[in-house]
């Protein structure tokens, strides 16, 4: 049985400017930071209260996963915001919705009550999507 | 769960501990920035982390002198020092039941491991991820 999920991707452009918004705008902390051999930059966050869950900030680049053409349409891609980034849950999405916007995170949406809650959808300073919700 | 109130007085604790952890913390001290008293900010905070802040004190410890054994040339004294340990044999010991090694060991282990100096090797992330970004297959 799978039991739970460690590490999830979400591929930045910078990942120097990625770790600001995450850390200082959502409010994650870093997890993993560190320079693997061959100069890759392994850098990891998560929300305070969910450590067991770390998102990899990565950035799609020439290498072993993608030719160079392939990295540079995903950088596009996630540009134009064909990317999620997933669901951050809140304790209340209208608060914390404020909160993000006073510190310029844009969003899309703002809190709308849905079916399972109360959600707004915003973007990180890469492009992508994420969903805010209150359940 | 903490509600989104005191979650956020919790979070001014939990960061003034990750602000802090090179410095000796009190868990006292470290209640009163979050405005609660010792035994309710203890329970509080191991019920919304899921560990308590002295396990998330030693986590922030541990993890940083790991970063300085592999990407620094300190000496294990140095390092006891610099996150806040007084002892070497306490901070040996605890190193030792939290990473399985003791720090020297645990040093020698991961540079015969990379390939570069001051370098983690691929085997410090998961397996996917080095194939993936690396090219490497764990052995």
């Amino acid at each position: 049985m799978i039991t739970s999920i460690a590490h999830t991707t979400i591929y930045v452009l910078n990942q120097e400017e990625a770790l600001d918004f995450y850390k200082n705008k959502l409010g994650f902390e870093v997890g993993d930071d560190m320079k693997i051999e061959g100069d890759f930059r392994w850098l990891t966050v998560y929300p305070k209260s969910k450590p067991q869950t770390q998102l990899v900030l990565a950035e799609p680049k020439e290498g072993p996963m993608f030719t160079k053409d392939a990295a540079e349409k995903i950088r596009s891609l996630i540009e134009e915001g064909a990317f999620g980034a997933g669901v951050f849950e809140t304790g209340n999405c209208q608060k914390t919705y404020e909160e993000l916007v006073a510190k310029d995170v844009k969003f899309i949406q703002p809190p709308t009550e849905q079916l399972y809650g109360v959600e707004a959808m915003g973007l990180d300073n890469s492009g992508n999507w994420f969903s805010l919700v209150q359940r | 769960m903490a509600t989104s109130y005191k979650f956020e007085r919790l979070n001014i604790g939990r960061d003034y501990i990750a602000n802090n952890y090179q410095a000796p913390l009190s868990l006292s001290g470290i209640a009163k920035c979050s405005y609660m008293s010792p035994y309710h900010f203890l329970r509080v905070f191991k019920d919304t982390y899921g560990e308590t802040p002295n396990e998330f004190l030693i986590r922030l410890r541990v993890e940083q002198a790991k970063k300085m054994l592999i990407t620094g040339d300190f000496s294990v004294s140095e390092i006891c020092e610099q996150v806040g340990y007084t002892s070497l044999g306490s901070f040996s010991s605890l190193f030792l039941r939290q990473v399985g090694v003791a720090p020297t060991v645990y040093r020698r282990k991961l540079w015969a491991l990379s390939g570069e100096a001051y370098r983690f090797p691929s085997q410090v992330i998961p397996a996917c991820y080095a194939y993936n970004f690396l090219g490497k297959l764990a052995n």
